[in-house]
């Protein structure tokens, strides 16, 4: 599907360039036999999640806000990365490697739309977050109920009638007195830098891409 | 001047007595049916607690019945299909409430169940045997197609399940726009835009196919978009078939109907988002243009209708290759999105293409700002877009749920105090 990119990861072992590739063209098949040989030959769990697939997609991101990616592009790249992770996953629990950052993810109530939050919760899996994906329709009870087990939370809407469900999971964050205990993120079509400013969200971004540099850089 | 020549002169790019009106002629320039109630409690056209029909009960629009359209002054009516979005026909109207409490009539087949969270399913055909298609969540505004075909790794495709909604037109589908068209065009002297359906190429609000009781193929959205990628091969198939088949219905559909319509709804494809267009100019080129241009060239050498095409976001980078591809009116010009700003838009597109929409931004300003910020906002849109004709009043797409009463007539005011060309 595209051309291969090992000019920018010629540092890398030849099984991570593997991964690297096979996730960048999107084939969720390449991706678990490179995974599989990676864990074969020994490389640590951690470095098969850093330098093959968080690499990836940190170039995936580049290539989308370099206009080389569309999001169909980046669904797909996203997708066999996530089959890569599902494979690591226990071996990164056995390894004891730290996540990032746990992150709880949804989309507010009333809104059922989740393309823009599935897309930023896998590229932040891919970035090396821990994600807690609390589906759509998410009252702010609910985010209530996980927040002492996250560093963050982010929010998710597409329709003007329901951003303001952004400001109630805030407004709860506050009344409960956990407001400090986390980060809050915010994203989605109508959403804007002023609104999250002024619902005292801790960070915005207006695409995927731009959200998973956004979050490594407010997360500790 | 009547409607019809108002429409006319300025999709000839030409100045008209006045910028010309829609509201309601299509599912992308309505409005939802509790801003409907607003309104018309605003303009006194009812006693409070007059129910509004729902027209389209996926996004849930309401009708803008012919009080309405005299009382703001709109210059376009729909052709619209024998059945909505849910495969059912607007007809024998019953009562229900949204869940605002906004009194409304919908089909007698608009048949809900609720969830145990307050949510609730709807039915296509509005047969509760079936596995619904879609849902209200609590307190919503809106319908969302349900996902309802799993696409397993190794599914062998057949591409028959994906054309199961693009066949021929029956006769009785004919004989309804036949008598549709006749109708508006006799007994109303507005300027008609046809909505026939199976034009658009993967418009991803369609895939679901929420009206259809059992759909097979690619119909999940996510899976749709990746397709598009991995699956190329597939969905051109699908686009090749559903395009020969367009054709014919085209040709039949001008048969019945002549040249009553003035503008037929060609595609409501969304190839936009807020940042950027959705997808690469070299995709929109590769898979969707060749399709597009095929059947607009079909209208433009046999009919004297006008191609309109409706694409949310920000599509400035793919215009070009939409105006080669032969449309000729673009909607809903979503000013709030990257790059669309109105003024670039008008000086460089202006002299090709109508703008119909783009008039007042929905998103912030008609949502969330001030009576005064909506007026200045109308007026400000009228001057820049309406300028040589090639501009069609209406909202950035449909005038959503939660908009106040007193937006609304700030809005519809404006209109009215701006759009009188000036005699030069």
């Amino acid at each position: 599907m595209r051309e291969d990119r090992k000019g920018k990861a010629n540092h890398m072992d030849d099984t991570l360039h593997g991964i690297y590739q096979a996730i960048l063209n999107g084939s969720s098949s390449e991706v678990i036999a490179w995974v599989e040989k990676a864990l074969k030959a020994g490389l640590s769990p951690k470095m098969i999640l850093d330098q093959g697939m968080a690499s990836a997609m940190a170039e995936a991101g580049r290539l989308f806000e370099m206009n080389e990616f569309y999001v169909p592009e980046l669904l797909v790249t996203a997708h066999a990365m996530q089959t890569g992770l599902g494979l690591l996953k226990p071996h990164l629990v056995e390894a004891r490697v730290k996540p990032m950052g746990r992150i709880a993810i949804g989309t507010v109530t009333g809104d059922l739309h989740d393309i823009g939050k599935n897309l930023v919760g896998m590229m932040l899996e891919g970035a090396g977050f821990e994600i807690l994906d609390l589906g759509v329709n998410v009252p702010p009870e609910k985010f209530l109920e996980v927040v002492d087990s996250v560093d963050a939370i982010a929010l998710s809407a597409l329709l003007t009638t329901t951003m303001p469900a952004m400001r109630s999971v805030i407004d709860a964050l506050n009344d409960s007195e956990k407001r400090d205990h986390v980060k809050v993120f915010v994203g989605g079509a109508p959403v804007t830098e002023a609104f999250a400013k002024s619902i005292g969200a801790d960070g915005y971004a207006p695409d995927a891409s731009q959200a998973v540099n956004m979050i490594k850089a407010c997360m500790p | 001047m009547n409607s019809r020549d108002r429409l006319q002169l300025v999709l000839q790019h030409k100045q008209a007595d006045k910028i010309p009106l829609d509201l309601g002629s299509t599912p992308t320039t309505g409005m939802h049916v509790s801003s409907v109630y607003k309104l018309r409690q605003a303009l006194q056209l009812d006693p409070p607690g007059t129910p509004v029909r729902v027209f389209e009960p996926y996004q849930m629009l309401g009708e803008i019945q012919p009080d309405l359209i005299e009382a703001l002054g709109v210059d376009v009516v729909g052709l619209a299909g024998p059945r909505n979005f849910f495969g059912y026909a607007n007809a024998d109207w019953k009562s229900w409430k949204l869940f605002d409490g906004t009194p409304v009539l919908v089909p007698n087949l608009f048949n809900t169940v609720p969830e145990p969270d307050g949510s609730i399913l709807m039915f296509p055909e509005g047969n509760r045997s079936a596995p619904p298609s879609a849902r209200m969540p609590k307190n919503g505004f809106y319908f969302d197609s349900l996902p309802r075909v799993m696409l397993p790794e190794q599914y062998p495709l057949n591409v028959e399940e994906n054309l199961e909604e693009f066949k021929p037109i029956t006769e009785e589908d004919l004989l309804h726009y036949a008598h549709e068209s006749e109708r508006l065009f006799t007994q109303t002297d507005k300027a008609i835009v046809a909505n026939f359906g199976g034009t658009a190429f993967g418009d991803i609000a369609l895939v679901p196919a929420p009206w259809l009781k059992y759909p097979r193929g690619i119909r999940n959205i996510e899976d749709w978009y990746m397709s598009t990628v991995t699956r190329k091969e597939y969905i051109y198939k699908i686009f090749e078939r559903q395009c020969e088949v367009a054709l014919d219905n085209l040709a039949r559909l001008f048969q019945a109907i002549g040249n009553r319509i003035s503008v037929v709804f060609m595609s409501g494809t969304d190839f936009g988002m807020q940042s950027g267009s959705f997808i690469s100019p070299k995709m929109y080129r590769d898979l969707y243009k060749p399709f597009q241009k095929t059947l607009n060239d079909w209208v433009h050498q046999n009919t004297t209708w006008k191609c309109f095409i409706h694409s949310c976001g920000s599509i400035i980078n793919l215009m070009p290759d939409m105006i080669e591809a032969g449309f000729d009116i673009f909607n809903p010009v979503q000013t709030s999105a990257a790059g669309m700003l109105p003024r670039e838009l008008k000086m460089r597109f202006g002299n090709q293409v109508t703008f119909w929409g783009g008039g007042v931004d929905p998103q912030q300003t008609l949502s969330f700002g001030t009576p005064d910020s909506v007026y200045a906002q109308v007026k400000d849109r009228m001057e820049i877009f309406g300028q040589n004709g090639g501009f069609v009043f209406n909202t950035c797409h449909n005038v959503q749920a939660g908009i106040t009463a007193e937006n609304l007539v700030a809005l519809y005011q404006a209109v009215k105090d701006f759009r009188t060309y000036r005699i030069n």
